[in-house]
């Protein structure tokens, strides 16, 4: 009986937090727009866009800011430029490579494009947040980027998947997305390799969220402003 | 071995693009009607970078300043290509510059400076409320100022009407302003003002006493001249100078009658015996004491028939040798019998301070000596006395034991005979005051006993005590009226009356009846 009437309490209790923080969720003007668990949640396209150009500008440059702290740190003179070209993970997404080629693809060939990179780099950031964080004198600087660029990562993916349900809504779409096989590198007993695979991971972090920007800022002024921004 | 040729450096040609700067800056200056005036500062991105497709994005930034400043105002503008500018200063030429720079790339240079003027009615509204009320206060002022000018006078004399100087005849305002008082004093028939010297002689005189004379005034004396109180040089009070009767123009001839009833106590030995006599022997030693100077003082004559209660001066032998008759007014103190009156007159004296009186107060207390008199000084100090009678009658009329003592005659060496006007105790009080050179009134010393007044010289002051003590001793014998300082002379021995009157100008009648009883 008691259980009965605690399990009870509890499911009422439940219910009151539920209700309370969907009250709270729409009374808060930023992040998220939609509560979760609704349906009929209506952002324009628009907003949505600004709102996804905004998230990947964010995550591009803190990606350019933890390379830039790694490399000064831990790989000034060692040449790890030279073997991270061409070694990322995401290369055989076939993305284009300068703005002419950008413009030629199909905005929805572009925003798959876009979600596959995003996708692809889930499971790579969260082994990095590991593996920063198990680093001794685990720099701060690289650390809470890490945890923010993978935090905003998600977020973006959201996003993206909303824009993707407005601009083709009803497609079933491919979830196509790379995979990642570089975490045995970063837990290499070796120094020097283990600083190179972190090196070139946050190499190829750096210029996939440079491509998600652009493109992602192409898709806004040509869907948006039709190409008029 | 070394290498021929370097590291590769890689470069991302994202990081390190320089854009040109913005192009077509453009500067309005736009004033909507409810809100202030503006600067909209609106450029285009360089030619070259494709922001339209979205490649690049370029964000943005202005600076400005007036003309004149020394340092630029920055702001961000973010991604847009326009921007307002609130805070002007009105009246200068702005420079406004502008340049950009894509998300990853390097600041491009500054654009070309852009200037604009800012005009001066850039505040209109401000302004013009200021000048508008300067104007109308301005305008305010001046006709404030015009019709003060016109009706200036008559506004003024309604204020304050003018005052309307004093106009004497024969008075000749320029002489007053050259300070020769003399002549103008001449002019009004004053003589001898100030007083000079020879008011110290009239003071004297004042206090004659009369040895001889029965109506002695008592003499403002010191007791240091015990025997001096009883000069015989005095005239015989028989004598016809000095003797007040009504008949003589010198006293006051109005209440002569009176004063008759009241007998003088001015003393000296005779004086006392006189006391004695009835009333009207008794009367006449007060009339010498009260107007010591009866000769010199030809004024009198005047004041005396105004004065009819004035204390009587009797003619003949009431003369005061040498005593210092300070001022009419303690002549008639010393008839007083009242103290209120008394001292009222005293206090009128005092502050009456009929001018010449108080020089003759100053100039007597140097002299003890007979010699002569002002005339200047008499008719001062009849007028005094002519002022100061109606005084007196205020405070005697409603005093019950009014011991008046009218100048009965002045003796001719100027010694005032007063005689009691209703009381025959303080013409015996006057009478036992011993006439004596050289001897100076002062003022009245105290009042004993609401009836006695006692008379102190001034310049010896000191003698005071002496003569207090003695007045001391009278009032035990005097059941009635306490003896003033005076009295006390009486009790004793005449002689000592004369001491002790020496300082002490006013007796209590009471004081004289006493011995002689």
């Amino acid at each position: 009986m008691d259980n009965k009437g605690s399990s009870q309490k509890g499911s009422l209790l439940l219910l009151l937090l539920l209700v309370s923080n969907l009250l709270l969720c729409k009374s808060v003007a930023s992040l998220p727009i939609c509560p979760s668990g609704a349906v009929n949640c209506q952002v324009s396209l628009r907003d949505l866009f600004d709102r996804a150009v905004i998230l990947s500008h964010y995550i591009h440059n803190l990606s350019s800011e933890m390379f830039n702290e790694f490399d000064k740190r831990y790989a000034q003179g060692r040449g790890f430029i030279t073997k991270a070209i061409n070694s990322c993970h995401t290369s055989s997404l076939s993305t284009p490579e300068d703005k002419e080629q950008a413009q030629q693809v199909h905005h929805e060939v572009l925003l798959s494009m876009i979600l596959g990179v995003l996708r692809s780099w889930n499971d790579p950031l969260y082994h990095l947040v590991t593996e920063v964080r198990g680093m001794q004198e685990a720099p701060d600087a690289i650390l809470s980027r890490a945890i923010e660029i993978e935090e905003q990562n998600k977020r973006l993916l959201e996003g993206m998947e909303k824009i993707v349900g407005q601009v083709h809504p009803g497609v079933k779409e491919n979830e196509v997305y790379s995979v990642w096989s570089g975490l045995p590198s970063l837990q290499m007993a070796d120094e020097d390799t283990r600083l190179f695979a972190f090196y070139n991971l946050l190499h190829c972090l750096r210029r996939d969220s440079h491509k998600i920007d652009s493109y992602l800022k192409l898709l806004k002024c040509r869907i948006i402003y039709d190409s008029n921004c | 071995m070394g290498s021929s040729s370097s590291d590769p450096r890689y470069v991302d040609v994202t990081y390190i693009v320089e854009p040109d700067p913005p192009v077509n800056l453009t500067l309005e200056l736009k004033q909507p009607e409810d809100r202030k005036p503006y600067l909209w500062i609106k450029w285009f991105p360089p030619t070259l970078v494709d922001v339209r497709s979205g490649w690049l994005t370029l964000q943005y930034e202005i600076r400005l300043k007036p003309e004149k400043a020394a340092e630029w105002e920055t702001h961000f503008a973010g991604q847009q290509t326009q921007f307002k500018i609130l805070s002007l200063y009105p009246g200068q030429k702005y420079l406004v510059q502008v340049h950009c720079k894509p998300d990853h790339g390097f600041w491009s240079e500054w654009s070309p400076e852009s200037s604009i003027p800012i005009p001066n009615d850039f505040s209109m509204t401000d302004a013009t409320v200021w000048i508008f009320v300067a104007v109308l206060s301005a305008v305010i002022c001046l006709i404030m100022v015009w019709a003060v000018a016109l009706k200036g006078y008559s506004m003024v004399t309604c204020i304050l009407p003018p005052v309307p100087g004093p106009k004497i005849k024969g008075f000749d305002t320029h002489l007053l302003e050259k300070g020769k008082s003399e002549e103008l004093l001449s002019a009004l028939g004053c003589q001898d003002f100030p007083p000079t010297s020879d008011c110290e002689d009239l003071l004297v005189e004042f206090l004659e006493v009369d040895d001889s004379g029965d109506q002695q005034l008592m003499p403002a004396h010191s007791k240091e001249h015990p025997g001096q109180g009883v000069k015989p040089t005095h005239s015989d009070p028989d004598s016809d100078s000095g003797r007040g009767s009504c008949d003589s123009p010198s006293l006051l001839s109005e209440k002569c009658d009176e004063p008759r009833a009241n007998p003088s106590k001015f003393h000296t030995p005779e004086g006392l015996e006189k006391a004695e006599k009835p009333e009207t022997n008794v009367t006449q030693p007060q009339g010498p004491q009260s107007t010591s100077v009866e000769g010199k003082i030809p004024s009198f004559h005047v004041s005396g028939s105004q004065s009819s209660t004035w204390p009587l001066l009797q003619p003949p032998g009431l003369h005061y040798s040498r005593s210092s008759y300070h001022s009419v007014a303690d002549v008639c103190k010393l008839g007083l019998g009242t103290a209120g009156a008394a001292s009222t007159l005293l206090d009128k004296t005092d502050t009456r301070a009929l001018k010449p009186s108080q020089t003759i107060e100053t100039g007597g207390e140097g002299k003890a000596a007979e010699h002569g008199e002002s005339e200047s000084f008499h008719s001062k100090t009849d007028q005094d006395a002519a002022r100061l009678l109606p005084q007196d009658k205020t405070p005697l009329t409603s005093a019950k034991h009014l011991e008046y003592v009218e100048i009965h005659k002045v003796s001719k060496d100027g010694a005032l005979a007063l005689l009691p006007k209703q009381n025959e105790n303080s013409g015996r009080a006057e009478k036992t005051s011993t006439p004596e050179t050289s001897k100076e009134y002062s003022k009245v010393s105290r009042v004993m006993d609401s009836n006695i007044l006692v008379l102190v010289q001034d310049r010896r002051a000191q003698n005071l005590a002496p003569f207090e003590e003695p007045a001391k001793e009278a009032p035990p014998p005097l059941p009635q009226n306490p003896a003033a300082v005076d009295l006390a002379s009486f009790p004793a021995a005449p002689s000592n009356c004369r001491l002790q009157l020496g300082g002490l100008d006013y007796l209590h009648p009471t004081g004289f009846m006493h011995p002689f009883q």
